[in-house]
């Protein structure tokens, strides 16, 4: 788990890095948890009906695989009170605005883990554009699961914590990676 | 009684006072068979159209939908109900992120219609497609289907 926790752990300050340009505003990004979760056992990480803003990021080149970031709803109307400078508690529904902001990022934060994870592994890798869903985790995951199914074998599933000081937002960042990848990464 | 969940890529069979439930089905197809007569159900939550795509051979995973529905016939038989009086119903194949063009859930979708077909089991109701996800309740007493999204 050391060597997951260094990558992840650059991963995040060089997303910290990216969202306070992003928003003009110092962030520290932290971990809390770690653990890999295999495709087939299936185990989500979160309750299943919980309701997110997910944002998957598939990516090609050298590798299949793909990330999730999933931002639960009070925090991502936290997040978008921020990124749009409104008062805090002010978003209680996602405008088409708030939607292309959290992309931007889930963008952000998904790009930093595939970065460190080309430069850590020498590969390339091409990332293909956000998707959002502003539903229940489980059926956004499960889609996503569909989606790689063929390719990937495990997901490594971070929980994270964003201080926008502040304020700060829980997110829930899945990597899915098939089976060569993760032994070389990890 | 109790609700027996049935996870991704599971079946279950149940008679009552048990139910049988799938929660926050994206992508996936929730394909419940029932014999009315006598109070038999059988539930599969499958997430992939057919097991001729899978990269090993896994005919007998019930994450494919064809192998999903071989084994929810099975189940639904050894429990004690009749092919011939067996319906179906559809929950789920919604396509999560509308800008992305999957077409997983829409051929989960036709998959399991189609096998419904080649098995001669009638489909008595459906709630599929869109952009939403679902989570269903099937009672296996009165056979009603309860679907229920988060909007």
């Amino acid at each position: 788990m050391d060597k997951q926790e260094e990558v992840m752990r650059k991963a995040a300050q060089s997303a910290s890095n990216a969202l306070s340009k992003l928003t003009n505003v110092p962030v520290a990004v932290g971990i809390h948890q770690l653990k890999v979760l295999s495709v087939e056992d299936l185990e989500l990480g979160l309750p299943p009906e919980e309701l997110v803003a997910g944002i998957y990021l598939p990516v090609g080149g050298d590798i299949l695989g793909g990330s999730l970031l999933a931002i639960p709803k009070e925090d991502a109307f936290t997040l978008s009170d921020v990124l749009a400078s409104r008062d805090f508690g002010t978003t209680r529904k996602l405008s088409e605005l708030d939607i292309s902001a959290l992309k931007e990022v889930g963008n952000i934060v998904c790009g930093s883990y595939f970065a460190v994870i080309a430069n850590t592994l020498r590969i390339r890798i091409i990332e293909q554009v956000p998707n959002l869903s502003y539903d229940m985790f489980g059926a956004i995951v499960s889609q996503v699961l569909a989606d790689l199914s063929q390719s990937v074998e495990k997901a490594l599933f971070v929980e994270m914590e964003f201080v926008f000081s502040p304020i700060f937002f829980r997110a829930y960042f899945l990597l899915f990676l098939n089976g060569d990848e993760f032994k070389k990464l990890f | 009684m109790g609700n027996i969940e049935v996870a991704m890529g599971a079946v279950a069979a149940a008679r009552p006072p048990d139910n049988l439930a799938a929660s926050a089905v994206g992508s996936c197809v929730v394909i419940i068979l029932y014999d009315p007569g006598r109070q038999i159900g059988a539930m599969a939550h499958a997430m992939l159209p057919h097991h001729s795509q899978a990269t090993k051979h896994e005919s007998q995973d019930t994450r494919y939908i064809d192998a999903a529905i071989d084994e929810i016939l099975k189940r639904a038989a050894t429990s004690g109900a009749k092919r011939e009086d067996l319906e179906a119903r559809l929950v789920g194949g919604a396509n999560m992120f509308p800008e992305f063009k999957s077409h997983i859930g829409k051929n989960n979708v036709l998959n399991a219609k189609k096998k419904l077909e080649e098995e001669g089991i009638k489909i008595v109701g459906e709630c599929v497609g869109g952009s939403v996800g679902r989570s269903v309740e099937f009672c296996v007493t009165s056979g009603i289907v309860t679907v229920t999204t988060k909007f």
